[in-house]
């Protein structure tokens, strides 16, 4: 390279080397990123391939390829862009790369490739379509793709130097510092102070002639952020210009460029650009004969995190311990070797150049007054485009997060986003309508931070966030001041308690009165903002620390000495889960049985009919894999065993008659409490308003799900001689609950359920044909009437509309069936092998439609007027919203129509006087004790929650049943919460590392759709004794934690004592 | 001369003065543990924080090391000052609760419950004897090591320190008094004083937690023999 020894050298090597691009980009070019993010995901692999089939098929100079830095789309990595069409190939392997290198000489695209939006199968041809670049302003990140970052020519090619040499020409401070001034820009370390104003301190700071230095803060430090890396890495010579240009604005002679050693490539890379500007003459004395000196030096950095403030890295360059000392004097006035510093972050120097080229005022035209230009953020956590994204401050946080960040990755909703990295503050779901800028994430307890976003999603606790940053700010502080060192361990250890259920109300008082004192007396940045990440989710979260104390609970199922077993603590009614498939595993089924019985008074039931939010929180699933089948095994077990096995004992009353409780309703909630009553000695009696126990179970849930024999079987398992039935007795009509006080009952428990259909609200509603999808099912179910005829239409996305349907099949006079949904089938509430069934079995599903119009002919119906609907906005419930679109009305032929949109308890008509109801026409009872505002009068399942699962019910009729013993032994009603970890140890079984063992969840079976079409035979089977063994044997065992230690320590001492 | 506000009388002092030397020149009492006068002003302690500055701008700062300003306004025992005092005390309490110092100070400042998990820790890393040894004695035999939860005081690699003179300046500054007992061990020991320390000092397990935090020596009073440097 020659050296340029005049300014008009730099002007013409640029312009030519500028003219020459154009030629050399007529071939085409692969440009991989390889960037550390790029390296770790395969990307040196497909280099290789690249270069050994340009070997092969000879295309050396046909075909070009550019290695560049971090460009941004991490996730997709390794990938190659296809230049000039600017055609995005997304994770490939190694075997793809032949394909694209054809695609890119033949001048076509490779579709199979290509980058998709994975829902709608859209192609993105040009990569700048793709929404996660569309919506980005790339004024700094942007050169990346274009720049080999180890070749200065690719950087002047892209007009690189030309601020320098802008600068140079006119090495006047005066109009650096306006300009920059002009720009309005702000330090994008974190902080946010003017650069335009810190460079004119530090130009007037000192005599006249004092060295000065210029000092580029890489220490990026924060867990998940990696945008100064990646500049570094990427476009190394940018950073170079901007201290060139900084040195020359505020009289600096020297510029360290402080990098942590963690970083190798960028180390690698800066300092071969340093070179190669210094061989160029941009670095050096007397830099293009102008009279200026400026040289930059690297200095690596150890690591710790604290070397990022200002007054620690400058200790650190010192070559002493690298802790903070208190300001005042600034670095401006007292840096470096006493000498004036200027200290400015990686991305606020990469702009300057940016700003010079464009001028100062139209660089603020980006971004919004007093926070211009773009900010680069790494988004990372629970998203589904990670990566590095840059956008015009301003821009709105939700626009970030699912414009660019595409949304969550699973099904579980975003929460939270971390900004600020450990120092920063949580931002909750609910206000991603702020725009991001310095004052406004102030604002909402966070900050800027150099930049880095964290995603998360419900399944994230926000006290064991709070707790992972704080273990890091404790290990991470120097230590020397008090109150950072000492404040920082006692709030772990004060989120530790909380994490383990061990702290009480008053330690979250304490920590809160502690992050107050910690943010007002600590001596720098990471003191002042240690308590940021406390302060911030206790603003916003203060219900989940509140949950972890009282409750004992961890809802996200993180925290695991609260949660044990993840498969028990989701169980409403704490079966332990692990018990009793690791018994299934190892043979033992009475065992089994016992296990799920001794929580469960309705196992076959569950076994069918239960919504399994074990299997949702499954360690098996949630780490990646599928979840256990657990609601097949507890079939299989409950297939096999008799539920008389299981023997209660009933307790004698002591003193006394027994007294006599009222239940109304015997549902799952009413029979259970009933049965956990009686076992404790009290003469229970319930009213039922059918002619049958059971409630929804035999009433609206269909036979083919859960044969009715399975039911009376276990119903009779549960009856003794403390329980009386009446049947034909309903509330309000035949029995009030002030009669039952009277009556000298001395508590009252209210699970009637929710069985009153809703109505469309639509004229013509009562016209023949026309059914509540409870009185469809009901009518069939108990009295065996066949009311559905021709075509059938069911109204409703539910669990009770795919019942009536399925019912609806399956009689006599009927021809089709549809079901009417207003959403589409991903937000359908029914269970997924529901629809799936009804599909197979040839339902229709007709979706994003609302009646609007029943029609009738001769007071029969004849058909339904529909609208059709687009998906809105996301809506309360967290599913968007149907929005009708007009003049989309359409009729539908139809015989009969079911509606089952939603459940009603019916409670407001037959309600004792004085009882609290919500406006939901549900009971309002304490729900730390199920008590009503009435003394005596409880309330337990649907009647409570509206229309629900059954396991929520028994688990409330199990607690109404504690509830009602100790008010009635006049005991404290709400006592203290216990963590429940599973506490028996069972050995692991022996078998589990044969080869052939399957990581695939069983497939449960079912019968053919054809014969199960038209009769109720129950549709799920069994699963065989081998698959049952294998797929309890894939259980990852979480239990073991909990329980193996002892063991151990038994083990030991029983081995000792072998010894002996 | 600079003139400032302090809790509301004005005064002039000279430029470079401190908050802490104005404010004690008014006789305003400031505590601190970390600072003493002849050596350089550090900023560990915190426990000298005054309020300056007023509405959303005021703030804590520590009056040790911010230098007296034209017109500042400044808080010695403001609600927040005393707030973060109390805390601070309350840390030291949890961390050193059998230091007579830092009794003292939870006396005076009725700090009159521990809320965090209690330690027993001796040294409170002010950095006064680091710096008694580097500043006044131009020795800089012992220096800190590790950061966060992992500092400590001490000489490199632990090792018998060849420029310490022995001359008991760290010790004699110790506000919480650890170094006297702590390092026993004349191997160990970072400058070898306390072999000339009586014997009941120097056993330690004799006297269990009884270390001699107390002025006088616990342990010397116990053997009703004067320890060395510390004791009366």
């Amino acid at each position: 390279m020659e050296k340029l020894t005049v300014i008009e050298g730099l002007h013409d090597f640029r312009h030519r080397i500028m003219s020459e691009k154009d030629i050399e980009y007529e071939k085409p070019t692969l440009v991989i990123c390889g960037g550390t993010g790029g390296l770790a995901s395969g990307a040196n692999n497909v280099i290789r391939a690249i270069k050994r089939y340009m070997v092969e098929r000879s295309l050396q100079g046909k075909i070009a390829i550019r290695i560049t830095g971090c460009q941004g789309f991490c996730e997709m990595d390794p990938f190659i862009l296809v230049q000039p069409g600017h055609h995005l190939y997304p994770k490939l392997k190694m075997s793809d790369v032949p394909t694209v290198i054809d695609a890119a000489l033949g001048g076509y695209i490779a579709e199979h490739l290509i980058y998709k939006d994975t829902k709608k199968q859209k192609i993105y041809e040009n990569q700048n379509d793709i929404p996660f670049f569309a919506k980005q302003t790339r004024t700094v990140l942007g050169f990346n793709e274009n720049i080999d970052p180890i070749r200065i020519f690719n950087y002047v090619e892209q007009g690189g130097y030309g601020a320098a040499e802008k600068v140079l020409s006119n090495p006047d401070s005066n109009w650096i510092i306006e300009e920059i001034q002009n720009s309005g820009i702000r330090g994008r370390g974190g902080a946010g102070f003017p650069t335009g104003k810190k460079w004119e301190f530090a130009n007037k700071s000192g005599k006249k002639g004092v060295q000065k230095y210029i000092i580029c803060n890489a220490d990026e430090g924060d867990p998940g952020a990696y945008m100064d890396r990646s500049l570094l890495e990427g476009n190394p010579h940018m950073i170079i210009e901007g201290m060139l240009i900084a040195g020359i604005a505020i009289g600096a002679t020297e510029g360290i460029i402080y990098v942590r050693s963690e970083y190798p490539l960028a180390i690698k890379h800066v300092l071969i650009a340093l070179r190669q500007a210094k061989e160029l003459g941009l670095l050096g004395k007397n830099i293009l004969n102008t009279g200026i000196d400026f040289d930059i030096e690297i200095f690596r950095g150890a690591g710790a995190f604290v070397c990022g403030e200002e007054t620690a890295l400058i200790k650190s360059i010192e070559n002493l311990m690298g802790e903070p000392r208190q300001r005042p004097p600034f670095p401006i006035e007292k840096g470096l070797w006493g000498k004036p510093t200027c200290i400015n972050n990686v991305e606020t120097l990469a702009n300057i150049p940016v700003i010079i080229n464009k001028g100062g005022k139209e660089y603020a035209k980006i971004g919004i007054p007093n926070n211009t230009g773009t900010k680069i953020f790494s988004l990372v956590g629970k998203i589904r485009n990670t990566g590095l994204v840059e956008v015009p401050l301003g821009t709105k946080l939700s626009e970030v997060v699912y414009a660019i960040g595409g949304g969550p990755v699973g099904e579980a909703k975003i929460k939270a986003v971390q900004t600020g990295g450990p120092s920063g503050g949580c931002i909750p779901a609910h206000l991603f309508d702020m725009s991001i800028d310095y004052d406004s994430l102030a604002k909402a307890g966070s900050i800027m931070g150099s930049g880095g976003m964290i995603v998360m999603d419900e399944d994230t606790c926000m006290v064991d966030v709070a707790k992972y940053f704080m273990a890091f700010l404790r290990d991470e502080s120097c230590g020397k001041c008090y109150t950072c060192r000492k404040g920082t361990q006692r709030m772990y250890e004060i989120l530790e308690d909380i994490s383990m259920g061990k702290a009480t109300l008053k330690d979250l008082d304490l920590l809160e009165e502690l992050a107050y004192v910690v943010k007002d007396t600590t001596m720098c940045g990471l003191g002042q903002s240690a308590a940021n990440p406390v302060l911030s989710t206790l603003r916003y979260f203060r219900k989940e620390f509140e949950r972890h104390i009282i409750d004992k609970r961890c809802d996200a199922f993180v925290c695991k000495d609260l949660v044990g077993a993840p498969c028990q603590a989701a169980c409403p009614v704490g079966t332990e889960v692990w018990r009793y498939v690791a018994h299934i595993e190892r043979g033992e089924y009475e065992d089994a049985y016992m296990a799920i019985r001794e929580a469960n008074p309705f196992p076959s039931v569950c076994a069918r009919v239960c919504n399994h939010p074990c299997e949702d929180k499954c360690r098996a699933g949630t780490s990646g894999g599928d979840p256990i089948a657990i609601r097949s095994l507890k079939r299989f077990v409950t297939d096999r065993i008799e539920p008389s096995i299981y023997k209660s004992k009933i307790e004698e009353w002591g003193n006394g008659e027994a007294p006599k409780v009222a239940i109304l309703g015997a549902g799952p909630a009413g029979l259970t409490a009933a049965h956990k009553l009686s076992l404790k000695g009290y003469k229970v009696t319930i009213f039922e308003s059918e002619s049958k126990p059971g409630g929804m179970l035999c009433g609206t849930i269909p036979s083919y799900r859960l044969p009715r024999e399975i039911i009376e079987k276990e119903i009779d398992s549960l009856l003794n001689d403390n329980i009386t039935i009446k049947y034909n007795t309903a509330l309000g009509k035949d029995v009030t609950v002030e009669q039952l006080l009277e009556d000298d009952y001395k508590s009252v428990l209210i699970a009637i359920g929710a069985h009153i259909s809703k109505p469309l609200r639509l004229a013509d509603e009562n016209a023949e044909g026309v059914y509540s999808s409870i009185k469809f099912l009901k009518e069939y179910n108990i009295e065996g009437k066949q009311l559905a005829k021709g075509n059938v239409g069911v109204v409703g996305g539910g669990n009770s509309a795919l019942d009536a349907a399925r019912t609806a099949l399956r009689q006599k006079d009927v021809e089709s069936v549809t079901i009417l949904y207003r959403r589409t089938r991903n937000e359908m509430p029914a269970f997924a092998e529901e629809i799936e069934a009804a599909d197979e079995e040839g339902i229709k599903i007709v979706t994003l439609v609302t009646p609007t119009k029943v029609i009738v002919s001769k007071g029969k119906l004849a058909g339904l007027e529909c609208i059709q609907n687009k998906l809105g906005d996301i809506d309360s419930s967290g599913r968007r919203r149907p929005v009708p679109m007009e003049g989309t009305e359409h009729t539908i032929d139809l015989d009969t129509l079911i509606v089952a949109i939603s459940e009603d308890t019916g409670i407001e008509a037959i309600a004792p006087e004085g009882l609290n109801l919500t406006a939901w026409n549900t009971i309002k009872p304490n729900l730390a004790t199920l008590q009503t505002n009435l003394p005596g009068v409880f309330a337990a399942g649907d009647v409570i929650t509206g229309p629900n699962t059954v396991i929520d019910a028994i688990a409330d009729g199990k607690r109404s049943a504690i509830m009602i013993d100790r008010f009635i032994r006049g005991e404290k009603m709400v006592q203290g919460a216990q963590v429940k970890l599973p506490q028996t140890y069972l050995a692991p079984s022996t078998n589990g590392d044969e080869p052939e063992k399957s990581n695939k969840r069983i497939e449960g079976k079912h019968l053919p759709a054809d014969t199960r079409r038209c009769n109720f035979d129950e549709v799920e089977l069994c699963l065989s004794e081998k698959a049952a063994t294998c797929e309890a044997g894939r259980c990852l065992r979480c239990d073991l934690e909990f329980t193996q230690d002892n063991e151990d320590e038994n083990i030991e001492i029983s081995e000792g004592v072998k010894a002996k | 001369m600079i003139s400032l506000n302090i809790n509301g009388l004005d005064v002039s002092v000279e430029e470079g003065t401190t908050l802490l030397e104005a404010a004690k020149f008014l006789g305003f009492p400031i505590p601190t543990l970390c600072h003493m006068e002849g050596l350089e002003p550090y900023g560990a302690c915190r426990l000298c924080v005054v309020e300056i500055g007023e509405g959303a701008g005021a703030k804590l700062v520590t009056s040790c090391t911010y230098p007296a300003q034209e017109g500042l306004k400044v808080r010695t025992t403001s609600k927040r000052v005393a707030k973060a005092r109390k805390m601070i005390i309350e840390l030291l309490l949890a961390s050193s609760p059998q230091s007579k110092t830092i009794q003292d100070l939870a006396a005076k400042y009725e700090v009159k419950q521990q809320r965090f998990r209690q330690e027993f820790e001796d040294c409170i890393l002010c950095g006064l004897c680091v710096r008694m040894c580097e500043e006044q004695m131009v020795a800089k035999a012992i220096g800190f090591r590790g950061r966060g939860q992992e500092r400590s005081i001490g000489t490199p690699f632990d090792k018998k320190s060849d420029v310490c003179r022995l001359c008991g300046g760290c010790m004699f500054v110790c506000p919480v008094c650890t170094l006297r007992c702590t390092y026993n061990e004349p191997d160990k020991a970072i400058c070898g004083a306390c072999s000339n320390i009586s014997a009941p000092c120097l056993d330690k397990d004799k006297f269990d937690d009884m270390m001699c935090y107390l002025d006088p020596c616990a342990a010397c009073e116990i053997e009703k023999q004067p320890c060395g440097k510390g004791g009366k």
